[in-house]
């Protein structure tokens, strides 16, 4: 211990200090005591600290450590891989939109559903910041994109899954919708005599003016079989003395409609499942019609459509051909 | 001789072809529409039958040639005869029939934009008397002074004055039975006995007889019998196709 602070002395002290004693009239070695002994050696110890700090600072701002060339490369190579990532991504979103328009264009065109809306694949959340935690960081801008680009990527995969799903359905109910579908000539008409009025601007019979005419009339004798057009259900079964006079409605489902107008008498009852073929009224002259006559209209998806195109069951195609030349012919319609 | 007969022959052969397409139209277009019986094809044939009438072209050596051509133009002259009278029948027939159709009271005298008011119903108060009663027709809110018009040909049986309540009225006789009526004009511009044509002015819109407000009574009666009008036209034109319509019938009318 005393060798320690003699040591210690010799190292701190090399000069004694000597002061003058008026008593004595001699100098005395001064003597310090511990408490000033520490202070000093903490004074030491705090120069010596900073100046190590300054040094080093200076040498680091200069000289990388090993171990941060180590994790500079490691955060290289990560760029590295993001970049790749994203070259990933971008092929992966190219996939994607192929994949988007052969839904669109080839399977959603044949079974005839409404093509998915990119609104509604991108179908962004929008509001909140969901990235917040990845703000801050040097690379946060390459982080949040890659994620972004992710998010955008899984919502659109996971809609063209559901997309995938729906078809697989529409194609099982394929099969029930060909058999639903008019496709059919209302009425027997063996060479095509009995097509009397098209769809389109003809002269009305009474009002005597043009007005669009919604569907398609055969002229028949009173009591002519009318014929179902595709598989569905009797939605209305009208006795009026206006209009349509008594009239027959079925949905088919899959949004289409039909009518049948100016029957003389039904042969089937509101809400009754029909088939193709089924007898389900006889033709006659009630309602605004000039003369005996089936008035028949389809309707697809709340619209009129022309009833020509949906009788592809029945007639060939130079008959379909001769159809449209006969349906345009007239002037005149039965309303 | 002979090329002249078989370029005869064709002409025959051509014109019977017609004449069934004739038949065809005649039997499977107008006559099934027009609700008419189908001519049995016996009875278009015709032919006498029994008696050999052609005794006297026997004996030649191109004699069945000479059989088959006259037997042929026969039966060419029964067939056109036949379908003559058919044509002229369903020619009748049809006119028939559009004249019914132009008599049919079959649209409404004012624009159908216009609203509807009390309908044909039983009323348990009057507007005016406030007692309940029976009201047979179908009331338009239309503004004073609108335009009535015809809603089928026909001829003027009564107008003027109505002391039971119509105030100025016009009745018009449609044949067939059918009746329509027209009250509380302010004006009237028919007089008794005309024939007038559908859409042709009858008067103007007002509120004469017992009304409580200018607008229309429009009342049509079959055989006696009081119908609900609203059966007897469709809303179905715009306010354009409606003044389109009366100035089509205007332009082929004498009147105005």
């Amino acid at each position: 211990m005393i060798f320690f602070r003699i040591d210690y002395l010799c190292l701190v002290m090399p000069k004694t200090k000597y002061k003058f004693n008026p008593d004595s009239l001699s100098y005395d070695k001064v003597r310090l005591g511990v408490k000033e002994l520490f202070f000093r050696f903490l004074a030491y110890l705090t120069a010596s600290v900073i100046i190590a700090v300054i040094y080093w600072v200076i040498f680091a701002s200069f000289f990388d450590s090993p171990k941060e060339k180590a994790l500079e490369r490691e955060v290289e190579q990560m760029t590295i891989q993001y970049d790749l990532i994203h070259r990933e991504m971008a092929n992966i979103e190219n996939v994607l939109v192929g994949l988007q328009k052969t839904d669109d264009n080839l399977y959603r065109t044949i079974f005839e559903a409404e093509p998915i809306p990119d609104t509604k694949r991108d179908g962004g959340v929008g509001g909140v910041n969901r990235y917040e935690s990845l703000e801050g960081y040097t690379n946060s801008r390459l982080v949040i994109e890659t994620a972004t680009r992710l998010d955008k990527i899984r919502k659109r995969v996971y809609v063209q899954s559901k997309s995938f799903d729906d078809l697989i359905e529409l194609a099982q109910n394929k099969e029930d919708m060909l058999r639903s579908i008019p496709a059919i000539l209302p009425i027997s008409n063996k060479d095509l005599t009995r097509t009397a009025s098209g769809f389109g601007l003809r002269i009305h019979p009474i009002y005597k003016i043009i007005k669009f005419h919604y569907g398609m009339d055969f002229t028949s004798p009173a009591g002519t079989d009318v014929y179902s057009t595709g598989n569905g259900v009797v939605i209305k079964c009208l006795s009026s003395k206006r209009g349509y006079g008594n009239h027959i409605i079925i949905d088919h489902g899959f949004g289409y409609i039909s009518l049948y107008a100016h029957l003389s008498n039904f042969n089937v009852r509101v809400r009754q499942k029909v088939q193709r073929g089924d007898v389900i009224g006889f033709v006659g002259n009630t309602g605004t019609s000039v003369a005996n006559h089936l008035h028949y209209e389809i309707k697809l998806n709340g619209t009129n459509v022309d009833p020509v195109n949906y009788y592809f069951e029945d007639l060939s195609p130079e008959e379909y051909e001769r159809m449209i030349e006969i349906a345009s012919k007239t002037g005149q319609s039965f309303d | 001789m002979k090329l002249q007969y078989s370029l005869i022959g064709r002409q025959i052969d051509n014109s019977l072809s017609s004449l069934s397409s004739f038949r065809l139209s005649d039997d499977v277009r107008y006559r099934p529409i027009l609700d008419m019986d189908t001519i049995a094809e016996s009875f278009r044939r015709g032919g006498y039958g029994g008696v050999d009438r052609y005794r006297d072209l026997k004996g030649y050596i191109n004699s069945d040639l000479l059989i088959s051509f006259r037997s042929k133009i026969e039966l060419i002259k029964n067939m056109s005869n036949v379908q003559i009278e058919s044509f002229k029948s369903v020619a009748e027939r049809s006119a028939e029939w559009k004249r019914e159709m132009d008599h049919f009271p079959g649209i409404s005298p004012v624009s159908v934009n216009f609203r509807l008011g009390d309908g044909f119903k039983f009323r348990y108060k009057h507007p005016v008397l406030g007692t309940s009663r029976w009201h047979y027709g179908q009331d338009f809110r239309v503004p004073y002074g609108t335009e009535i018009y015809a809603t089928g040909d026909g001829t003027v049986i009564e107008s003027g004055w109505n002391s039971g309540g119509f105030g100025n009225y016009v009745i018009i006789d449609h044949g067939y039975g059918l009746r329509s009526t027209y009250g509380h004009l302010s004006e009237i511009k028919v007089s008794k006995g005309m024939n007038i044509k559908r859409c042709d002015l009858l008067g103007l819109s007002g509120s004469t007889g017992t009304s409580s407000g200018p607008h229309l009574h429009y009342e049509i009666n079959q055989f006696g019998q009081h119908k609900n009008p609203i059966y007897f036209f469709n809303n179905d034109m715009s306010e354009e196709e409606f003044s389109e319509m009366i100035q089509a019938f205007g332009s082929k009318s004498k009147f105005r």
